[in-house]
């Protein structure tokens, strides 16, 4: 039985390998490569790469260990959906995955209407050249359907710490935001290559950039949810590469979500716009594939073989190359004089795409500079969280200050001071109410203050214009993607701020009986008891919270003992609230008597997500609004 | 001038200073946060390191674990060669343990001891920090392939 899915699935990738070879000769605008349609071949692609997916999910869930695939990454007794989420728990099963939304996007452009013909064969093309890259690494150097000759009896198993629900849905969320600017970057070269980059173009590009964009802030942020609650530390952002290598293409790609819309609304910016196309595809190839390689050493790496690591290396490096020497060739005839007001809306997208670029590369040097001492001069350093949060915290300040006063001016010159004077009553709100928070919380950072009122400027300037009646009282369409995305990032910003300010943390070593307080909790160690579960024994224990007397929550922290593979793992316990979380933690030191546990408050968690959510909400709306208001002036 | 060149103009030199504000303000400190690795050997021929903070790795010496406290420890870091003694308060890992790879993170004194605030943990039984090994390959003391 195995004998014959070995065959299936191999054939399938040849299939696919072949369809891709066809599609993307339709480069050359010749009627012998032209003819084979399309979408049939589109079609091929999908359907083959689908089956040989739907064929690995099956091999793992029947636990087929005659697949090194299956053997080393899954148990028989591992629980189904982690059986599931194994498939792309590992590195040959993440790339299938990444192919088939490759291959998805692929498959959904090639559907879509109103697009000139030839212009998208040479979209479907490029997708396709990359497909069959792709494609051919995984049959070649990296194949998931490799038969061993052993009758393993049972499997190896998943990495415990990945065996959880959050993470089975994590990596295909990121990977659709990924993958979706492989497309954005076909549509930026084929639109060098017929160089047609105007209002056109941008109306094509800006539902499938909004939606990546949409995607990849979710893969982040539950990557980020998901840290907040496994690793036990309490934060929820370590400034790590991995989770750096997954931001830079999201700061790429928010400033290329404004040049599409500049791009569409006054046909300017179109050289930048390439630009910023081809570099957030190229960042999310490094995002992808870096964390795979094994070249970035951090909590989040799990599936490392640095001999692949080559093969993307130099894949990154042709796409940068050949694309943008296409770009140097075609700029020139792509770009349109501009036309904007010096003090206009544009000017201020523009200074938020340096201010964003300016971040990127922080971010950039952060992460690549221990890698760069590491490499050249032999010398392990890290850096230190504190130079992100210090150097990003005063670019934050202007970005949020262009945010909250941009959509306030008009395309054409527009005078500063009468928008300020027309805003002066949200000015003086905002500037009451950080008062207010700054005198009653003590906080006189001033650093922290500005941010604060800024982001409260943000919050309610987008709130207000949201809700936005004519002068018969009729609300009016707004766009209120663009609204609820910039303040659901005001929200997260005055989140991570007094997070980061009133974040408490208590050790405590405890014995059953003992009562520990946090501020105004007292928590009574109630009992420690031991759990059977069916891939793992845990210690579980359990505080009583209580406050003046009464009974609030129980917490039960866990250590949790995988013997598949040997692993040892601490489950934090939550209390979400609205304005703030209870976490707690516990370890069990060797030799040792009691339980030392770490009791956190961290306030506005709830409140950081909400202001995510809203974020990518904001950005699934812009998303499906497909044609904006094209002619609006 | 015309007002296209003119305004043109003024965006390049704004943007020229916030470029160069940037890059001045990421250098400085980046300088500031960097946060070194040593091996106990290493550390020793770096003396005038004593006062920063800093990462040392290597495996914990046999029978050197001493608790003062529930909450305060005491062990030595070795590398084979050379041992450094580390004090540390806090909350150790699950997996810490005698003749285990370790990286901590805190400062080195001028007495030679090294005061500890934060036990980089990990999860896995197996796991040593590549740091670690490249500390022990140094010293010549690495066993494993």
């Amino acid at each position: 039985m195995s004998l014959y899915f070995f065959y299936i699935s191999n054939f399938l990738l040849l299939l696919c390998l072949t369809a891709s070879l066809l599609q993307s000769s339709k480069i050359i605008n010749n009627k012998i490569f032209t003819r084979p349609g399309l979408i049939a071949l589109a079609y091929v692609q999908l359907i083959s790469i689908l089956l040989s997916f739907l064929i690995l999910i099956y091999l793992f869930l029947i636990s087929d260990f005659n697949f090194d695939l299956v053997y080393f990454n899954s148990h028989s007794e591992k629980p189904l959906i982690y059986k599931f989420s194994g498939v792309w728990g590992n590195h040959e099963g993440s790339m299938l995955l990444w192919i088939l939304i490759l291959v998805l996007f692929n498959f959904l452009f090639a559907l879509s209407r109103r697009i000139s013909e030839r212009f998208k064969e040479i979209t479907v093309a490029i997708q396709s050249i990359m497909i069959f890259g792709f494609v051919a690494f995984l049959f070649f150097l990296s194949n998931p359907f490799v038969l061993n000759q052993n009758n393993f009896f049972d499997g190896i198993g998943l990495n415990p710490i990945l065996q959880d629900p959050l993470l089975a849905i994590h990596p295909p969320v990121l990977y659709v935001g990924y993958v979706g600017f492989s497309l954005v970057f076909s549509l930026a070269i084929a639109g060098l290559i017929t160089k047609e980059v105007d209002q056109q173009w941008a109306s094509i590009v800006k539902p499938w950039v909004f939606s990546a964009w949409a995607f990849l802030t979710a893969g982040i942020a539950l990557g980020s949810f998901w840290a907040y609650y496994e690793l036990g530390w309490g934060g929820y952002w370590f400034w790590d590469p991995v989770e750096n290598a997954s931001l830079m293409p999201w700061i790429a790609a928010t400033a290329l979500i404004h040049c599409v819309l500049i791009l569409q609304k006054r046909n300017v910016m179109q050289s930048w716009t390439i630009i910023l196309s081809i570099l957030t595809f190229s960042l999310s190839l490094v995002g992808t594939f870096l964390v795979r390689s094994g070249i970035l050493n951090s909590v989040h790496t799990f599936a490392s073989d640095p001999g692949r690591g080559l093969f993307i290396l130099l894949f990154i490096f042709l796409i940068l190359v050949s694309s943008f020497s296409l770009f140097a060739y075609n700029s020139e005839k792509i770009n349109k004089t501009s036309s904007m007001g010096l003090i206009s809306r544009g000017t201020g997208i523009q200074v938020n795409n340096w201010l964003l670029i300016t971040i990127l590369t922080i971010v950039f040097l952060g992460t690549m500079y221990p890698l760069a001492t590491d490499l050249l001069l032999n010398k392990s350093l890290t850096v230190g969280p504190k130079y992100y949060s210090t150097t990003i915290a005063p670019i934050i300040i202007l970005s949020l200050f262009f945010m909250f006063i941009s959509p306030r001016l008009g395309w054409a010159d527009t005078k500063l001071y009468k928008i300020i004077i027309q805003l002066r009553y949200l000015i003086i709100t905002s500037l009451t109410i950080t008062l207010i928070i700054s005198l009653y919380f003590e906080l006189f950072n001033l650093t922290e203050i500005l941010i604060i009122f800024f982001s409260l400027l943000l919050i309610i300037s987008s709130m207000t214009a949201s809700v936005n009646f004519n002068k018969q009282n009729i609300l009016v369409r707004t766009n209120l993607g663009q609204n609820l995305a910039h303040a659901g990032f005001g929200i997260l910003m005055m989140a991570v701020v007094s997070n980061a300010v009133y974040s408490e943390e208590r050790i405590y070593n405890a014995k059953v009986g003992d009562n520990l307080q946090l501020q105004k909790y007292i928590f009574s160690f109630d009992k420690i008891e031991q759990v059977e579960e069916s891939n793992y024994n845990s210690l579980k224990a359990y505080f009583l919270m209580k406050k003046d007397g009464k009974l609030i929550d129980t917490f039960t922290p866990e250590i949790r003992f995988y013997s598949n593979p040997p692993t040892i793992t601490s489950e934090a316990s939550i209390l979400h609230k609205f304005f703030s979380d209870i976490y707690l933690v516990m370890n069990v030191p060797q030799d040792q008597q009691s339980i030392s546990v770490r009791m956190h408050i961290k306030p506005f968690m709830t409140i950081l997500w909400l202001g995510t959510l809203m974020i990518i909400i904001g950005g699934i709306i812009s998303a499906s609004i497909r044609i904006g208001r094209l002619n609006e002036k | 001038m015309s007002s296209l060149v003119k305004s043109r103009l003024i965006k390049f030199l704004l943007s020229l200073i916030i470029v160069s504000i940037a890059v001045l303000i990421i250098i400085f400190n980046l300088r500031d946060n960097i946060i070194y690795f040593y091996g106990p050997t290493e550390l020793l021929k770096n003396s005038d390191k004593q006062g920063q903070i800093m990462r040392l790795g290597g495996l914990v010496s046999v029978d050197s674990f001493q608790n003062e406290t529930d909450s305060v420890f005491y062990f030595s870091i070795t590398d084979g060669k050379n041992e450094i003694d580390v004090k540390y308060e806090g909350i150790l890992p699950n997996l810490f343990a005698e003749d285990k790879g370790v990286v901590v993170e805190g400062v080195y004194m001028n007495d030679g001891r090294f005061i500890a605030n934060k036990v980089l943990a990990k999860h896995d039984e197996n796991y040593m920090p590549p740091e670690v090994i490249e500390t022990l390959k140094k010293s010549g003391k690495w066993q494993g392939e």
